[in-house]
């Protein structure tokens, strides 16, 4: 199988896991806002937390696949595991806009600021200005050996400030609370709630995933077109 | 009784939606680009 019929190949399955995964989406939104209960102390501004917090298990774990595909380029020296890491980091600051932008919405009402420099918002667009910084150098860099093993040291930096933001909520006094779920102990929250809370997750894994096959191929397509211009001439 | 603050739980769906599938369409739309070249 040639780079541009696997490239293609790849863009149809993940077309349809996408529109699968956004259909999903829609039924979260249903679930979220028809069938869970509003929070009495927070209003229904609280029911951002069912995209927020899922929206940042996407991009941390979109971060932590390109780190780890980092590590694996820079030891097997696959072209294919470079294309992967790269799309990994271009999903993953798209679920970071979307951290960065609810965070500071849901924000607002609850502790009367869009914004505060604390740890864990900090360091959060700290990562994400990283990775856009990522996607810019990849942008510059024309001959592919240099441009992997440039992006893949940061990729490979960026893994060790992943579990520093889950743990900034222990580490710093911070506005922002401390997770309710990924925690030693028992999830606090009503069982309507996490059940809402899981299957949004759910829905964003399969979403990362659908977003990260097309960007994938997206990269095989370009590769292959490279590949015959080399070819051609 | 719980605060009134709907606007801001739609504001924030609404730009979830616009991001996701903004970025889906980009996405094939960049796709279809490298196809036709």
């Amino acid at each position: 199988m040639t780079l541009r019929e696997r490239g293609n190949r790849i863009a149809r399955v993940g077309t349809v896991v996408t529109a699968l995964a956004l259909l999903g989406l829609a039924g979260v939104y249903v679930r979220a806002i028809v069938y869970t209960p509003v929070e009495a102390a927070q209003g229904a501004a609280q029911k951002i937390f069912y995209v927020h917090v899922p929206s940042a298990w996407a991009g941390l774990m979109a971060f932590v696949i390109t780190g780890l595909l980092s590590i694996l380029y820079l030891w097997l020296k696959d072209r294919r595991l470079d294309l992967a890491a790269a799309a990994s980091a271009e999903v993953g600051v798209a679920f970071s806009a979307i951290i960065l932008t609810t965070g500071p919405i849901w924000g607002k009402p609850i502790w009367g600021t869009w914004w505060t420099w604390d740890a864990r918002l900090t360091s959060t667009l700290f990562l994400f200005l990283l990775f856009v910084g990522y996607i810019v150098l990849r942008g510059v860099l024309t001959d592919p050996g240099i441009r992997g093993r440039f992006s893949a040291v940061i990729g490979i930096m960026a893994l060790f400030l992943v579990p520093f933001i889950h743990l900034t909520v222990y580490l710093f006094r911070t506005l922002h609370p401390a997770p309710i779920v990924l925690k030693p102990s028992r999830p606090s929250l009503p069982g309507d709630m996490l059940t809402t809370l899981m299957l949004s997750v759910g829905v964003f894994t399969v979403l990362y995933t659908g977003l990260l096959m097309l960007r994938y191929a997206l990269g095989l397509l370009r590769e292959a077109r490279e590949e015959e211009l080399a070819d051609a001439s | 009784m719980p605060p009134e603050n709907t606007g801001f739980m739609v504001a924030a769906y609404v730009i979830v939606a616009v991001i996701v599938v903004g970025y889906a369409v980009s996405l094939l739309l960049r796709i279809r680009e490298q196809r036709r070249r």
